[in-house]
């Protein structure tokens, strides 16, 4: 019962267009240009954060603390423009923050071969402590001006925000380099196979390593582009943002053991993650609805991935553990 | 000998073939000379010397455990050999690890690790040494992925196998046969030479195997040489050139197969005299206790019916993939047929899982004792009364640390175990008596019913005498065994009995007084 | 060919070992808070601690288990906090203590036993299935509470929490103790305990032993569910009032505790007695840096790195022991 994953791709871009058109039924509001100019505005990070998880997901790791590290990098986004910074300044730099925590992580995880949850879920709480810690009201900044906020309200044509246009020509690179690069495949070998891509002459640790840093380089863009929309920032307030990157990850079809799953997916994944809870707002329901909402998709997702169908089908012999053939 | 008009496609620099003819028994491609390799306690390889001819197909055979394994994983990098060398075009061979010897053109067929399930035919294909050009114009600077120069590659080669293979499907949809294609077809993108292929016909239908066939001759045409790893006779007289008979880690002939017959491919493959290091017991053979009729399952056990009787020791022979361990298996709850009834004292029973089969009596020792028969970290104590937890532990769920200790000692001597106490971790024991402990386990479960498969694998020569010793009392007591083994000298030594089986069938059953290696080997192949 | 039986060759040597260093680290801890707030040597401070810690210690000593089998259960914190509003709201309506008690507890089998069957009846992974359930049981919370904060509950049902003995020894205590001591009963010399270590090893090996893995995976769950309502009970008790936060840092305080008390993180070795005594270090971290002023973000902070240097160690020593004496075969 394969069949239904090559389709995948399609089913959910079908989804998206029902569920917009569904939108656009129930609420005037949301067919406006105020309306959809702020989907846009409002999707553009997750689109990268999907993106960002996706990529450490195809190798079959995890990272928990993405959302507390975009808490570290818009607080150096913001920090430094109240110093002055222009954004070509501030940016770079928040980049370089999530690069670094980012490949922090990574870096614990496979030199002391300690799995990525446990290294993520423990630093996420050392994040989250060291806002309230070592920064200044942990962190929390206000107030910040024009030059910090021109770029994140910036619009083309009068609808299409700047950050959603990075947004998607960041989606549209990294799709790009997953399906013409060698290190793209890479990616996919290690989480699928971590033997065989050591056959392939492939180093699996350096290729996580490179994930998580390129994973933080990512987190710094959506944590920067989420920054700048807003004139003030609270670092904290992006704690469990990660579930809502993988949830679109998983809904865009990558499969959460690692090693199969298209970044476009993801994409669509995170435009169908957005529909679903704003649709669910319109419709009266609280936003807090979205963490048992998540933690429902989450669920029958990886279900649906993982368990073979065809093995029901068939009601063959179930082996219960399978020694070797004698 | 074959001789086919060719089109020169490998693209090999270092040794054009003359246009035209394709002969085999020109030149050498691969030389093996001298190769030995020992593992701890055992043997693997002594003074191996084989030589590959080009455009060859050199089927090597032995039973289990002769040493073809580990020669190969030698020849591909993945062990390195003690002592000897391999030449490959007459050149010193020395390879460090797999990716060397891909890169120097020996590539081995596995059955399907090394594929990537979720990625397509054409990524598994390039994956690690992928076809690029440049992003722009002729600017070297930054290069991507050519599909294209990739794709037709992969049409070419799989056009050259003569098939056609959907490039775009994801290898987990494949079935065995195409997978096992995928895999050859990987080994031609690095324009390899040299081919093992190692037992590749287990897993594939008859159709199947012609269809292989084909492709074998197709890659022979091409120049491709071949090692041929297999005990299926019929098949090896079918496709290869010449035949090398290794048994117990050394070279004992080679011929070519037209001047070979089957009878005298089984003898070099038996050749040994037979010790006899087997305690037979006077264990009285009483009724039938235990019984299977018709046992299907999947695609690989087609029926089989089984008596075994009280105080008999039934042997299970049969070559790697004929479908013993599955049988037994299914025997004993540890995995359902999809029909077939098994009786015990006549009375029909079904068991639902292995707790049920032991609680008839019946008990399973794996033959990979480290993956199912053994928690190794922790002690001896532990691992034997791991199956009687639940009647150690009457009160309330804690185990009654007394009789934990009585029955741990209690076997520990009972089968000689050579540890310092209870308390010691069977990680640290020896192979010989870790295979004790596994068996010390079956046998506190006091069952009426034992299924051994493979007991004395990975065990040195005494030890392997003192479970002999061990099972022949087990019967001498009244107790049935069936005994799965690919030591025919051990199987001849034991068996009251032996059921020989071939790709899931029952071929044969002998008597005491039939039994020779000859005999066995025979309805095996 | 044996070799002589040697401390470390003897299970639980070095675990042994280890929890003498851990309990002279709890002491050591005591002293030093001791002497930068006198105050803290006071009996009813010290025994103040015991408090604080009744209901991580709950879920720990469950957390033990699951851990043991090479599983966690990230949910505890968002199950507890479920628990917590379960009873509040309840309450709230029905004013009936016994029976938000008893729909609170049903609420935390229930909850449990989700777990319990996605893990074992699924080969989805105790990772993915906790991590969704986690934001599932936040969400209901969320969604039953709205915006709500449950409290105002009779004395009679604070008494649960705030009972002394003896006007020193605090209820939670007693409780913690009893907890620990049939945890620690079933786990070091119970068939349970055995069984969990095993599949931690080598599930494969029990599953031909004719154990019932599934059905122990499926019940140390729902225990861990069940410990995550009496928890809850527990902690409304002391603090009276449920609320929609409550259970944002518990999951890492209990991980740790377990972690830092010896059990391996990839199972098959563990100690309740270690998650014992880790719990009592968290507790003593936590009050000291009360009574040093340091805030509880200081504190989250702290335990998270704690959390990272402990794993980061029992790593290293793993790989170490792993390397001596053996010889890799494969060049991969």
């Amino acid at each position: 019962m394969k069949l239904k994953i090559t389709f995948k791709r399609e089913f959910i871009l079908g989804l998206i267009v029902l569920a917009f058109m569904l939108f656009l039924a129930l609420t005037t509001q949301f067919a406006t240009r105020n309306g959809l100019f702020s989907m846009m505005l409002d999707v553009s990070p997750t689109i990268i954060g999907a993106i960002a998880l996706s990529l450490v997901i195809f190798t079959g790791n995890i990272d928990i603390s993405a959302g507390t590290i975009l808490g570290f990098v818009s607080y150096t986004a913001g920090e430094l423009a109240i110093l002055g910074a222009p954004i070509w300044l501030f940016a770079p730099a928040a980049f370089l923050v999530g690069v670094l925590l980012s490949g922090l992580n990574g870096y614990i995880s496979v030199k002391f071969k300690v799995p990525s949850i446990v290294v993520t879920l423990a630093m996420n709480m050392v994040h989250l402590g060291f806002y309230a810690t070592f920064l200044h009201n942990s962190g929390w900044l206000e107030n910040l001006g024009d030059n910090f906020t021109w770029f994140g309200r910036g619009q083309v044509f009068g609808i299409i925000p700047f950050i959603f246009i990075v947004s998607i020509a960041v989606a549209a690179l990294f799709i790009f380099i997953m399906k013409f690069s060698k290190f793209g495949k890479s990616v996919y070998a290690v989480g699928g196979n971590r033997l065989a891509a050591i056959y392939a002459g492939i180093n699996p640790d350096i290729t996580v390593i490179k994930v998580f840093l390129i994973e933080g380089l990512l987190l710094g863009v959506a944590g920067t582009l989420k920054a700048v929309t807003r004139s003030d920032v609270l670092p904290s307030s992006f704690q469990g943002r990660e579930m809502t990157y993988i949830a679109a990850a998983i809904v865009g079809g990558v499969n959460i053991m690692g090693g199969s799953g298209k970044l476009l997916g993801a994409v669509f994944g995170a435009l169908l993650v957005y529909l679903l809870s704003t649709a669910m707002i319109y419709m009266g329901f609280q936003d807090y609805f979205q963490y048992a909402l998540q933690g429902i998709i989450i669920l029958v997702a990886v279900f649906i991935t993982i368990t073979d169908f065809s093995a029901w089908r068939k009601k063959r012999a179930a082996v219960i553990a399978e020694p070797e053939r004698n | 000998m074959l001789l086919v008009p060719v089109e020169f496609h490998l693209g090999s620099e270092r040794s054009p073939m003359e246009s035209g003819k394709v002969s085999v028994g020109s030149e050498i491609a691969l030389r093996i000379e001298g190769i030995s390799k020992s593992f701890p306690g055992v043997r693997a390889l002594s003074d191996m010397s084989i030589d590959l001819r080009r455009a060859e197909v050199h089927a090597i055979c032995g039973e289990n455990g002769a040493g073809k394994s580990t020669l190969m994983k030698i020849i591909t990098g993945v062990y390195k050999p003690d002592r000897g060398q391999m030449k490959l075009d007459d050149e010193p061979l020395d390879i460090k690890n797999p990716n060397e010897a891909y890169a120097r053109g020996i590539a081995i067929i596995f059955q399907e690790t090394s594929l990537f399930p979720d990625l397509t035919v054409l990524e598994n294909l390039f994956m690690g040494h992928e076809l690029k050009k440049p992003l722009v114009g002729k600017l070297k600077l930054i290069s991507i992925l050519d599909y294209a120069a990739m794709e037709e590659k992969a049409e070419e080669i799989f056009g050259r196998l003569g098939m056609s293979v959907d490039l775009d499907a994801r290898v987990s949809n494949l079935g065995v046969a195409t997978k096992q294609m995928v895999e050859i077809a990987k080994a031609l993108t690095f324009d390899s030479r040299i081919l093992i292929l190692d037992e590749p016909t287990a897993a594939l239908t008859n159709k199947e195997v012609d269809t292989l066939f084909e492709t074998i001759r197709k890659l022979k045409a091409h120049g491709v040489s071949m090692l041929y790893i297999s005990h299926r006779l019929d098949e090896i007289f079918q496709i290869a050139d010449r035949v090398t008979v290794i048994r117990d880690g050394e070279h004992i002939h080679t011929e070519e197969v037209a001047k070979v017959t089957k009878d005298e491919l089984v003898s070099w493959m038996v050749g040994r005299t037979l010790h006899n290091l087997y305690p037979k017991g006077k264990a009285e053979i009483g009724e039938v206790i235990f019984e299977a009729r018709g046992i299907v399952q999947g695609p690989l056990l087609k029926g089989i019916d089984l008596q075994l009787r009280r105080g008999e020791i039934l042997g299970l022979s049969g070559l790697a993939g004929a479908g013993r361990t599955e049988l037994s298996l299914a025997l004993c709850g540890l995995s359902r047929p999809d029909s077939g009834q098994v009786y015990i004292d006549g009375k029909k029973l079904h068991f639902a899982n292995y707790r049920q089969a032991m609680d008839h009596g019946i008990v399973y020792i794996s033959e990979d004792r480290q993956k199912y028969g053994l928690i190794v970290p922790m002690s001896v104590s532990e691992n034997i009364t791991l199956p009687l937890l639940r009647s150690l532990s009457r009160r309330m769920g804690i185990i009654d640390s007394h009789s934990e200790r009585r029955i741990n000692d209690e076997y520990m001597e009972r089968l000689a175990i050579k540890a310092p106490g209870g308390d010691f971790i069977v990680n640290n024991l020896s192979g010989g008596n870790q295979q004790k402990v596994s068996v010390a386990k079956a046998l506190a479960t006091t069952p009426r019913i034992l299924i051994l498969d493979e007991p004395t694998r990975g065990v040195d020569v005494g030890a392997k005498s003192e479970i002999h010793r061990i099972i022949s009392t087990l019967a001498d007591e009244g107790k049935s065994i069936i005994m799965i083994s690919s030591d025919l000298p051990e199987i001849i030594g034991m068996s009251d009995r032996v059921i020989v089986m071939k790709n899931g069938l029952k071929m044969g059953e002998l008597s005491r007084a039939e039994l020779s290696q000859e005999r066995i080997l025979q309805l095996a192949l | 060919m044996e070799q002589p039986t040697s401390k470390r060759q003897r299970r639980g040597g070095f675990r042994i070992t280890y929890q003498l260093a851990l309990f002279v680290l709890l002491v050591f801890l005591v002293l030093l808070f001791g002497i930068l707030q006198p105050v803290f040597f006071a009996p009813d401070v010290l025994f103040n601690v015991t408090t604080i810690i009744g209901e991580i210690g709950i879920m720990a000593l469950a957390m033990t288990f699951i851990i043991t089998t090479g599983g966690i259960d990230l949910s505890v914190g968002y199950n507890l906090q479920l628990c917590a509003i379960v009873f509040g709201s309840v309450y709230a309506s029905n004013h009936n203590v016994p029976l938000a008690i008893i729909l609170s507890v049903a609420c935390g089998i229930l909850c449990g036993f989700l777990n319990g069957m996605i893990i074992s009846r699924t080969k989805i992974p105790p990772l993915v299935t906790t991590l969704a359930t986690m934001s599932l049981f936040r969400g209901i919370s969320m969604i039953i509470a709205g915006t709500n904060t449950y409290s105002g509950f009779p004395d009679s049902f604070k008494k649960i929490s705030t009972t002394y003995i003896f006007d020193v020894i605090p209820i939670q205590f007693l409780y913690f103790i009893a907890f620990f001591a049939i945890f620690n009963l079933f786990y070091s010399r119970g068939r349970l305990g055995r069984n969990l270590k095993g599949i931690g090893f080598n599930e494969n090996a029990l599953i031909f032993s004719g154990i019932n893995t599934k059905r122990n995976l499926l019940f140390i769950y729902t225990l861990s569910g069940l410990m995550c309502a009496i928890a809850a009970l527990i902690y409304l008790g002391r603090l009276s009032a449920a609320t929609t936060s409550m259970g944002n840092d518990l999951n890492l305080q209990v991980v740790t505790a377990v972690v830092l008390g010896g059990t391996s993180i990839m199972g098959g070795i563990g100690s309740v007695s270690g998650t014992f005594i880790g719990v009592l270090i968290i507790g003593v971290l936590r009050k000291g840096f009360t009574l040093i002023n340091f805030s509880g973000n200081i504190f989250n902070f702290t335990l998270g790195v704690i959390l990272i240097v402990a794993l980061v160690v029992f790593a290293w020593l793993e790989e170490r022991k792993k390397n001596s004496g053996k010889t890799s075969k494969y060049v991969a």
